[in-house]
C-alpha cells in the first residue's frame, strides 16, 4: 500500500524523467539539424571554393557592350500565332563587336541570330551555322549578323568572343549591353532566336519573307540528330541541335 | 553565382549517393540503427525532397533552364514528397512509405529514361522542341546531370522511408 507522499514522489520522479527525455529529444534534434546545417555550408564552401579557383576570368560589364535602340520595342512573339511584329519598322541597334568595330542592326536586309554563349542549344548550333557560311551562307545581299546577348559570366562558354572564336565564327557580331537592350527591343524571350529583316519594304529573297518588317523566330531547338564532341569544361554532349526555324530558313537560303 | 549552385547541388547530390549506399546495406542486413529508423530516416528525406524541389525552381526560374517535358514528370513526382514527407515527420507517420515509394518509382523511371535519351540524343523522346530532352543543361563531376541527381534523390528518399518503418 502506498502512502500519497510516496504517490507524490513516483509523480515528480516521473515527471522528471519525462522532462529529461523531452530535453534529450529538444537537444538531439538540435543536434541533427546542425550536423544537417553545417554539411549544407561545408558542401557551399567546397563549391565556391572550386569554382573560384578557375574564375579568375572578365566580368559581364567589361564584355557588353553600349547598344543604343532606335524605334519601337517590338510586341513579345505570340504563342503559335502569326507574328504580330510583321510590317512593323525593326527597330535599329547601334553597337559594336568585340574590337569596337561598328556594327548597326536593322538597317536593311538582314538575317539575325541572337544568341548566348552559355546555352546548351545556341552552343550546338553555332558549329552548323559556321558550316553554313563556309558552304552556302546567306541569299546575296543579305548580311548575316549574330548578336552576343544575356552575357552571364557565372556559366560555361565564358567569355563570348573565345566561344566564336573557338567555333571559327570570324563574321559579324553585334555586342548587347549589360541589360539586353537589342534582345528586349526584339522583343526576344529565348536563345538562339532568329530575326529576318527586310529592306525598306521590301522582300528577302530567299528567305520566305514578302513582307516588310521584321519576321521573328523564336528559339526553338530542333530534334538532335548530329553526336557532336565538345571539349567545354562541362563535357555535354548535346548532339547537334538547330533551331527548327533556322534549319528550315537556312535550308531555303542554299 | 549559378555555377556555385550547380557545384553545391553536385556535392549534395554525391553525399545523398552514400547515404542511400549505406542505407540500402542497413536495409539488406537488417540492421537499421535506432537512431536512424526513430530520428534521421524521415527529416533527411525530407530535406532532400525539399533540396531537390528547391534547386529545381532555382534553376528554371533563376538560371533560366527550360525544363523539358520528361523534367516536369520527374517534378510531378518529387513536389508532392515534400509535402507528403513533412507532414509524416510532424506526425511520426512510419508507414509514409507506401505513398512514397510509388512516387519514387515512376520518377525514378523517368529520371532514367530521361538519363538514356541525354546519353542517346537520336532518339528524341517526348519533348517539345522548344525544351528539347536532350540538352545537359547542368554537368558536374562528369556525370551528374539533372535527372541523374533526380534519380539520386528518389533513390535516396525511397530507402530512407524503408528505413523508417516500424521495426
Amino acid at each position: 500500500m502506498t502512502t500519497p507522499t510516496k504517490n507524490a514522489r513516483t509523480e515528480a520522479r516521473r515527471k522528471e524523467r519525462e522532462e529529461q527525455r523531452r530535453a534529450d529529444v529538444k537537444r538531439q534534434r538540435l543536434i541533427y539539424g546542425g550536423v544537417g546545417a553545417a554539411v549544407v555550408l561545408l558542401a557551399v564552401v567546397i563549391a565556391v571554393l572550386s569554382v573560384g579557383e578557375t574564375d579568375d576570368r572578365v566580368g559581364v560589364s567589361e564584355v557588353a557592350g553600349d547598344v543604343e535602340v532606335d524605334g519601337d520595342t517590338l510586341p513579345p512573339i505570340p504563342d503559335g500565332a502569326a507574328d504580330p511584329a510583321v510590317g512593323q519598322p525593326a527597330p535599329v541597334l547601334s553597337g559594336a563587336d568585340f574590337d569596337g568595330t561598328p556594327m548597326t542592326v536593322g538597317d536593311g536586309a538582314q538575317l539575325v541570330s541572337f544568341v548566348a554563349s552559355w546555352c546548351p542549344a545556341c552552343d550546338a548550333e553555332l558549329p552548323l551555322v559556321v558550316d553554313w557560311l563556309t558552304t552556302s551562307g546567306p541569299p546575296e545581299d543579305v548580311q548575316f549578323v549574330m548578336v552576343s546577348t544575356n552575357h552571364d559570366d557565372s556559366r560555361q562558354n565564358w567569355p563570348p568572343q573565345d566561344w566564336f572564336a573557338a567555333a571559327g565564327y570570324t563574321g559579324d557580331v553585334l555586342v548587347d549591353d549589360v541589360a539586353s537592350s537589342a534582345f528586349r527591343a526584339y522583343g526576344l524571350t529565348a536563345t538562339p532566336s532568329w530575326v529576318v529583316i527586310s529592306d525598306e519594304g521590301g522582300a528577302v529573297p530567299g528567305l520566305g519573307h514578302d513582307r516588310p518588317g521584321p519576321v521573328r523566330h523564336p528559339g526553338r531547338a530542333g530534334r538532335l540528330r548530329l553526336r557532336r564532341s565538345n571539349s567545354s569544361d562541362h563535357g555535354r554532349r548535346l548532339g547537334g541541335s538547330v533551331s527548327s526555324q533556322a534549319a528550315s530558313l537556312l535550308g531555303r537560303s542554299t | 553565382m549559378i555555377a556555385v549552385a550547380e557545384r553545391t547541388f553536385g556535392l549534395l547530390a554525391l553525399l545523398a549517393i552514400l547515404i542511400a549506399v549505406v542505407t540500402t546495406v542497413a536495409l539488406v542486413r537488417r540492421r537499421v540503427p535506432d537512431w536512424l529508423r526513430d530520428d534521421v530516416a524521415l527529416p533527411l528525406a525530407t530535406a532532400i525532397a525539399a533540396t531537390a524541389t528547391g534547386g529545381s525552381l532555382l534553376l528554371s526560374e533563376v538560371a533560366g533552364y527550360l525544363p523539358c517535358t520528361l523534367c516536369w514528370y520527374q517534378r510531378i513526382a518529387m513536389y508532392p514528397l515534400v509535402i507528403v514527407l513533412g507532414v509524416a515527420v510532424a506526425r511520426g507517420d512510419r508507414d509514409v512509405w507506401r505513398t512514397v515509394l510509388p512516387l519514387t518509382t515512376i520518377g525514378s523511371a523517368v529520371a532514367l529514361w530521361h538519363i538514356a535519351i541525354e546519353n542517346n540524343p537520336a532518339w528524341g523522346g517526348p519533348c517539345e522542341d522548344a525544351a528539347p530532352c536532350t540538352i545537359i543543361w547542368v554537368e558536374e563531376f562528369g556525370f551528374l546531370t539533372l535527372p541523374t541527381m533526380a534519380l539520386v534523390a528518389f533513390v535516396a528518399i525511397s530507402v530512407l522511408s524503408l528505413a523508417a518503418r516500424r521495426p
